[in-house]
């Protein structure tokens, strides 16, 4: 077991281990976390609302529930941060806004319920972009959240407080979502393991909407064990959310430590090599990825998707359209309430015109089809995240040149699992990523891919020097 | 995108108020519409269009 002052590194599969042994309670690892936060948060800003009393309580019943062995399960008495746009009874879900500062959540999102029910521990709400797209903004009700590895520079967003709260070691398991990319882009620039489901495995019931076509909820962790574990409880259908999934139960661990052996990986590397070019480092990390994975028995192919930009282009389009349609009441009435990139990046969708929409509509069909031929072809797809790490967060022009260089839109797109970790680190000190996607609801491949890099690289044990 | 056809585009859209107090945000939202839309191209012959619904002609 981690020392008493490495409590906060521990994976959530270890601490439920130690509860279970009784070498841990939950209250000494809140206790722990929170006098972290305390001492880490205000430089990085994970945080829009502690909830430590409540969190202190939830400990102490856990610890009773677990002394009295009756274990809920393997998340029982570990600590979870909730994404900002997600309902926590009797918070406010602000959705990071001078819009919602005073909209306190009657109920849990069913996720939030799911965790509760599990024995969780809800730490608080966390940090995100202005209704998961407005940023990261300094014009907002609470600052941006910064990259513990250099709180210089982003942590990428929109899920950017699940990122960097991870990365910092302030809670083992976040909540985010991902309409564009927001669990993946803080996943590749925290070097934390963020994984969007297949679209519709996890209910979006009570989270405030981005774009309903494209919205995810989706686990994000420090190590692949963990995601596994915590999207074995998010995961099940839901009656109240329209786009909710009904597949077979599936135990997303099961395939953990498989290894690659024989499996067939498709590399798409046209993303980062002719659609957007990767700087060196990141291209680097990525091919050292594809040898490894080949060393440890994958069999590597390339596989040709459309371009990058087109997929950005449906992306942008459908999310443009469908968040304007949520906004539009607000943006006609109160656009001074919203932030500044928010306000630009919501109303895009009122120049847009009906054909528009039904031409992305359109074309997302045959990205999809494409994407399930490829994926007839090979078990998994190997590809680019971000193209480079994450630059200065105060430099307005790096980052309107660096943020929308991605490769995360075509599984945004088309709804398939889509996972996000450490390649390596750069140079600099910066994570470098990879992304790994599936077929639908196959998340276990996806994992178990991860896994194999995670094991072969190190990445879990990677965190940064924070103090 | 011209200036005029982005007010109009904006009045139509009922951001009158965004118009008079954010028009620069106006301008920078109007401007990706212009850039994606060139990139999206229907079909020239409707018989080819894959989705079923939308292909002219000849029925579902």
């Amino acid at each position: 077991m981690a020392a008493l002052t490495e409590l906060h590194w521990l994976t959530a599969s270890a601490a439920a281990r130690a509860f279970a042994a009784r070498r841990l309670s939950p209250v000494e690892l809140v206790r722990a976390l929170l006098d972290r936060a305390a001492a880490l948060d205000p430089r990085i800003n994970a945080y829009v609302r502690l909830d430590g009393e409540a969190a202190l309580a939830a400990a102490h019943a856990a610890e009773a529930e677990i002394g009295a062995g009756r274990i809920r399960g393997p998340l029982h008495g570990v600590p979870v941060g909730i994404k900002d746009i997600i309902d926590v009874a009797g918070l406010p879900t602000t959705c990071h806004s001078r819009l919602l500062l005073g909209n306190v959540a009657g109920a849990d999102a069913a996720v939030v319920a799911r965790l509760r029910q599990a024995g969780a521990i809800i730490m608080g709400k966390l940090s995100t972009h202005e209704f998961a797209i407005g940023g990261p903004s300094f014009d907002l009700p609470f600052p941006p959240a910064r990259n513990p590895w250099n709180p210089a520079c982003h942590p990428g967003g929109s899920s950017s407080g699940s990122g960097a709260g991870l990365a910092a070691g302030l809670f083992p398991l976040a909540l985010g979502t991902d309409t564009g990319g927001s669990i993946r882009n803080p996943a590749s620039a925290c070097g934390i393991v963020g994984l969007k489901p297949t679209y519709g495995l996890v209910s979006r019931s009570g989270v405030f909407p981005l774009a309903f076509t494209c919205d995810h909820v989706g686990p994000m962790t420090r190590t692949v064990a963990d995601n596994a574990l915590l999207l074995d409880c998010l995961a099940g259908h839901d009656p109240r959310d329209p786009g909710s999934a009904a597949p077979p139960r599936a135990h997303h661990a099961a395939l953990l430590e498989r290894g690659v052996r024989g499996l067939r990986i498709g590399y798409v590397r046209h993303f980062h090599e002719r659609d957007m070019l990767a700087d060196a480092e990141m291209a680097g990390g990525l091919d050292l990825v594809a040898r490894t994975l080949a060393a440890e028995g994958a069999d590597i192919r390339d596989i040709v998707l459309s371009p990058l930009g087109e997929f950005a282009a449906v992306n942008r389009i459908i999310l443009a359209s469908e968040a304007w349609a949520v906004h539009a009441p607000w943006l006609r009435s109160r656009p001074g309430e919203y932030g500044r990139l928010g306000r630009r990046r919501l109303m895009a969708g009122a120049f847009y015109q009906a054909g528009d929409y039904v031409a992305a509509q359109r074309r997302r069909l045959r990205m999809i089809a494409q994407v399930e031929a490829a994926l007839r072809e090979v078990d998994v797809l190997l590809c680019a995240s971000s193209m480079e790490p994450a630059c200065r967060i105060e430099d307005e022009e790096a980052m309107a040149h660096t943020y929308p260089r991605q490769a995360r839109a075509p599984f945004s797109v088309t709804g398939h699992p889509a996972l996000a970790m450490m390649a390596g680190l750069s140079s600099a000190g910066l994570p470098t990523s990879v992304q790994f996607a599936g077929r639908y609801f196959d998340e276990a491949t996806v994992l178990l891919v991860a896994r194999a890099w995670e094991r072969v690289a190190g990445t879990d044990a990677l965190h940064p020097a924070l103090g | 995108m011209d200036a005029d056809l982005v007010v109009t585009l904006a009045r139509l859209a009922g951001l009158e108020r965004a118009l008079a107090e954010f028009p620069e945000d106006v301008a920078a939202a109007a401007a990706p519409a212009l850039g994606h839309r060139h990139i999206l191209h229907a079909p020239t012959d409707p018989a080819a269009e894959p989705w079923p619904p939308m292909r002219a002609g000849i029925g579902l």
